[in-house]
């Protein structure tokens, strides 16, 4: 038995991959996107998407100097991409811009270490998270943080997370219980799941087993993500082949890549392939093999096979920000179509464009404020909606509104999980106490 | 909330659709390739500006000149809906934006002469209390104030076109401090700051000394988004006489306002609008459309709607397509079109032919319940709205939004019932 239960929708032809830099002839200049972009509403910095990205686009040519002095402050939130009429890939064309910047080592040193540090979290989590007492401590201490403003100008109210006590996969090996079917699906946890919020990956584990999928954890690496952020294109192409290399043959024996990580997701769909031009048919079967968890626990319900039945009420108002790299995977909003099912919970959905941290560009003391000024209507709207916690499906983003509101936050697939009956760990075992 | 009606596009015609869909309690999506023509408008409702065409005198009255335009053209989108049911939704939209605080005022008896930001008179129907004070049947003399930073309005321009016209037209080019280290701004961000009290008494400061005899004050269209009524009347306060705006360039910020308006009533009635989500195809069964689908990050998402409207727009708002080859093309359904056969009937000799160009009146025939027809219903739970629509010359006669509000209108009540 196969899984492909979305087969209904494969007659359709995909739109074709143009080359990110061709669609800069569809801009008309209508600026729509300048209109909608979060971060020239909040600093002169940034001039606008259409300046920065199809208009400054026609003066980039490989071998000139750049003409570059704003793009680096795109903080890559596709919300331009998502409102042009005319289907220009504004975001890309900017991480395309910035990679060439960096390739041409136009970014001082100091500046550069430390976009290579925080832009792996995979390193991070491997050196940190054995040390995590440790870890912890110093890194939340004023002293570390002073240092690491010092040294590398990682600002020092950034959002750091902490490294869990025990890493995701390690949990998911060595579970006697694990649910056997002839229906599997591969889970790609992501970094944040394995080194910080383990309690993400367990909930996702539970659920998808709860519906009858024996879930396969392979060995996975950093999506690659915040390197591409960052302009590192080299680094992240190794990061994504290796994920190729690691996910495929699941992938070609009839397994779907279900993520919690929506960022993680959007990067193994479409933003590797498209920043990196790197299509290759394994590649685009990944494309076309790769779930945000929503995204596929909806075509589950579209399909009459989610389980819906004894789910237990959860008496809880809560506000729930759809963020930016979620909305970019152009789906709607699965996760709040799953919420509703859950009795009793009430959800508000935030209107806000985005939080403002952009995966690593709030952690640059540079741009530290523009990520505060950029978020603060979300951040007023978490705390008028005044819930014990709040829903987020991207950790870099709950990470940054917790720090700055201080209400806690969980990903929208530990409510289904609750739920459904499962303990749950973290904030939402406080509110359900 | 279930899968009642499917919007395709969100502009002014798509996003009435919906609203009036949802007020009957239909469950409804709005899915749209990005934002539209909402941004590209001027934020009022253009009925009908000139008629017969070549006419070189705008409209005074629409409501009396219309049976004139039903009777030459009864192709006409405004003959698919009739006058009682344009007057019902200009009412609805009227109502809507002052319950929302935002006043459009007018009426289908009289069109408004207006202001561009070249200084011409346009003819509008419905505009809002934030433009009102324009009126160039009025001869106050004004002062039209632009911004130094803001390239997209040049307030001399607009002023000594109007001087030529017999209205006493003064101007001044603001170089505020809060705007000195930009080497440009937008008019959103002017938005944006007109929302700032602070930002607001430099204005009020810098405009003062040149008051002089204007018994009123133009501005570009930039008095605030959401908040614009209450930036309009404190600016009317504190410069003591009339205040009005001046819709320009795209993207327009009086626009963005009636978009945020009606987005927020379908949201209020339980409806949901998506942008970057585009149509790329569809599905049917049995003379039904029984799902469309749009373009994601991984493979298409399919949208199964009991009823699903076209309101994807005409030649310039993307629903319809061309080609050197001559072809022209409906981009969801492939829909049969009506269109010069020929493509050198496409256009007349001159740019600005008073009588248009015969591409702009290609678009989807339609039956009375604004079914697209091809001999007989192509599909039965397929309608159309807006400028998709086939026949008429929306540019020439000034009736994009008129169009685009009644047939979205009339659509919505009929696919809500």
């Amino acid at each position: 038995m196969t899984n492909n239960i979305w087969e209904a929708q494969l007659d359709i032809t995909p739109s074709d991959h143009k080359p990110v830099e061709l669609t800069l002839d569809h801009c008309i200049k209508c600026n729509i996107c300048v209109t909608a972009c979060p971060v020239t509403a909040v600093t002169d910095l940034f001039p606008g998407p259409k300046y920065v990205g199809p208009q400054a686009g026609r003066f980039r040519h490989q071998g000139q100097p750049s003409p570059d002095h704003s793009v680096d402050y795109c903080n890559g939130c596709r919300v331009c991409n998502m409102v042009c009429p005319t289907g220009v890939k504004i975001a890309e064309i900017n991480g395309r811009a910035r990679a060439h910047i960096v390739q041409s080592g136009q970014v001082p040193l100091r500046r550069k270490l430390r976009n290579n540090l925080i832009a792996r979290p995979e390193l991070m989590g491997k050196v940190g998270q054995p040390l995590a007492p440790i870890a912890n401590v110093l890194l939340h201490s004023g002293f570390g943080r002073f240092f690491a403003k010092l040294l590398l100008d990682i600002a020092p109210n950034a959002p750091l997370p902490r490294f869990s006590g025990e890493r995701f996969s390690r949990w998911a090996r060595k579970r006697p219980d694990a649910v056997r079917s002839a229906r599997k699906v591969v889970y790609f946890h992501g970094c944040s799941t394995e080194y910080f919020e383990a309690r993400v990956g367990k909930a996702a584990v539970q659920v998808l087993e709860a519906n009858g999928f024996e879930v396969i954890v392979p060995p996975q690496n950093c999506c690659g993500l915040p390197l591409l952020s960052n302009g590192e294109f080299a680094a992240a192409q190794a990061y994504h082949e290796s994920n190729i290399h690691h996910l495929i043959d699941y992938v070609k024996q009839g397994c779907v890549i279900v993520g919690t990580s929506t960022s993680c997701t959007l990067t193994l769909k479409e933003e590797a392939p498209e920043m990196l031009a790197y299509h290759t048919p394994d590649a685009q079967l990944l494309t076309a093999n790769t779930f945000d968890i929503h995204e596929f626990l909806v075509h589950l319900l579209d399909a009459g096979e989610l389980k819906t039945d004894g789910l237990k009420p959860m008496p809880l108002t809560l506000a729930y920000h759809p963020p930016c790299q979620y909305r970019a995977h152009r789906l709607g909003r699965p996760s709040t179509e799953i919420m509703a099912l859950i009795p009793e919970l009430t959800i508000i959905e935030s209107q806000a464009a985005c939080c403002g941290v952009g995966g690593t560009y709030g952690y640059k003391a540079e741009k530290y404020d523009i990520t505060m000024a950029v978020g603060k209507s979300l951040f007023d709207f978490v705390q008028e909606v005044n819930g014990p916690i709040a829903v987020c499906d991207s950790e870099t983003c709950r990470w940054n509104i917790a720090a700055v509101t201080g209400v806690p936050f969980v990903h929208p697939i530990e409510l289904l999980a609750a739920a459904y009956g499962y303990e749950p760990e973290g904030p939402l075992a406080e509110v359900m106490k | 909330m279930t899968n009642d009606v499917l919007v395709i596009g969100a502009g002014l015609a798509g996003l009435t659709t919906a609203w009036q869909a949802s007020l009957h309690g239909k469950g409804v999506r709005v899915i749209a390739k990005g934002w539209g023509a909402t941004h590209w408008h001027a934020g009022c409702v253009d009925v009908l500006g000139y008629w017969p065409m070549e006419s070189e005198t705008p409209v005074a009255n629409p409501a009396a000149t219309l049976p004139d335009l039903l009777a030459a053209n009864p192709q006409h989108p405004y003959a698919l809906v009739g006058l009682a049911r344009l007057a019902a939704a200009l009412d609805g939209l009227q109502q809507l934006c002052s319950d929302a605080g935002y006043p459009l005022v007018g009426s289908l008896d009289k069109n408004w002469r207006l202001p561009t930001a070249v200084g011409a008179a346009r003819p509008t129907c419905l505009a809002p209390a934030t433009m009102i004070a324009g009126n160039l049947d009025d001869h106050a003399p004004m002062l039209l104030v632009g911004f130094k930073q803001l390239p997209d309005f040049y307030a001399n321009v607009a002023a000594d076109n109007l001087a030529q016209q017999g209205i006493p037209a003064r101007h001044v080019a603001l170089d505020l401090p809060a705007l000195a280290g930009r080497n440009f701004t937008t008019a959103v961000n002017l938005a944006r700051f007109m929302q700032q009290s602070d930002f607001r008494a430099a204005v009020v400061q810098a405009v003062k000394p040149h008051l002089g005899e204007a018994a009123r004050v133009g501005f570009p269209a930039v008095l605030g988004l959401e908040e614009a009524t209450a930036v309009h009347q404190d600016l009317q306060a504190q410069l003591g006489r009339p205040v009005f705006e001046i819709p320009g360039l795209p993207p327009s910020v009086a626009g963005m306002r009636l978009h945020r308006i009606l987005k927020s009533a379908i949201e209020k009635n339980g409806g949901r609008v998506y942008d970057g989500m585009e149509a790329i195809g569809f599905a049917a069964d049995g003379g039904r459309v029984t799902a469309v689908y749009t373009e994601t990050s991984g493979r298409p998402r399919q949208h199964r709607y009991d009823r699903v409207v076209l309101a994807t727009g005409g030649i310039l708002g993307g629903g319809i397509v061309t080609n050197h080859a001559g072809e022209v093309g409906e981009v969801v359904f492939n829909l049969p079109l009506r269109h010069p056969e020929n493509r050198l009937e496409w256009f007349r000799r001159d740019f600005l032919d008073k009588q248009g160009h015969p591409i702009y009146r290609s678009g989807v025939s339609v039956n009375e319940n604004f079914q697209p027809m091809n001999g007989r219903v192509v599909y039965q739970n397929l309608f159309a709205a807006g400028n998709t629509l086939a026949g008429f010359e929306a540019i020439r006669e000034r009736s994009f939004d008129g169009v685009a509000l009644a047939t979205g209108f009339v659509v919505g009540n009929l696919v809500g019932n």
